[in-house]
């Protein structure tokens, strides 16, 4: 049998490698969750998606279509990290470019 | 983003609605939906990477746990509406959750193609061009989606 070998030595973990994520982000600071201009969705379409996704009007739905158009990116909606990811994730699936950035 | 004349393929009838395709387009239709189906299944193909969007684009760890996270999810989903669009090519009428899968179909099919034409916004319809059958494809399905999202927004209730 081989003899019992000696406890290794615990590595030191560095916290720092996992909070790296964290430590950049303000847990107080709102998401916001920006929806950037591509030249392939129809704008019809993209009206359609945010009257689905956020409930807008008609009105309100088309002037944020026509900001993301002309000024190439709009913020369509703000809240937690998880509701902002959950909406990213929504857009994806209607396959509009969004993305998600914290608000400073 | 691109703006399209219109064109009569989906009308709303009562609370349905009425498919006008020709045996033609229900063909085709059915096509690319094998096409889209065909991708997604294969799951690695350079063409879908517009369908799978950066949700972090200034942090890499992030948008890795965010892929991993919903990648099956936008592949599910299309999978389904994929499956939709199937079973109800032949039929004269769909109902209004039945036609946002189509609509689900034919805009991830322009996203795929319109990635891989590299189309821009003030394109010209260019009889010459290179890949011309993709690109008259890519223009029907606008045709195809600027109609059926006439049709879905009749049933908003916001709108």
């Amino acid at each position: 049998m081989t003899p019992q070998p000696a406890a290794p030595e615990l590595p030191k973990i560095d916290i720092d490698l996992y909070e790296n994520t964290e430590r950049d982000e303000d847990k107080e600071q709102p998401w916001i969750v920006v929806v950037w201009n591509d030249p392939i969705n129809l704008m019809s379409y993209v009206v359609l998606v945010f009257q689905k996704l956020f409930g807008y009007n008609y009105q309100k739905a088309k002037q944020l279509m026509l900001d993301v158009h002309h000024k190439g990116r709009a913020v369509v909606s703000s809240g937690s990290r998880e509701k902002s990811e959950l909406d990213v994730l929504r857009l994806h699936e209607y396959g509009l470019w969004a993305t998600m950035e914290q608000n400073r | 983003m691109n703006n399209h004349p219109q064109s009569v393929l989906f009308t709303r009838s009562g609370d349905q609605i009425e498919i006008h395709l020709n045996r033609e387009e229900r063909s085709l239709t059915k096509q690319l939906a094998q096409h889209l189906r065909a991708l997604l299944e294969q799951d690695s193909h350079p063409h879908l990477r517009r369908l799978y969007p950066t949700a972090y684009p200034d942090n890499t760890k992030r948008d890795a746990e965010y892929i991993n996270l919903v990648h099956n999810d936008l592949r599910e989903t299309r999978l389904k509406a994929v499956n939709t669009v199937e079973t109800t090519s032949e039929n004269n009428i769909l109902q209004p959750d039945e036609l946002d899968h189509w609509i689900t179909v034919i805009s991830s099919l322009r996203l795929i193609i319109g990635t891989q034409l590299d189309v821009s916004e003030t394109e010209q319809v260019d009889p010459e061009r290179p890949n011309s059958m993709e690109y008259s494809i890519f223009l029907w399905l606008g045709l195809f989606l600027e109609n059926a999202v006439e049709v879905s927004s009749s049933f908003l209730i916001n709108n």
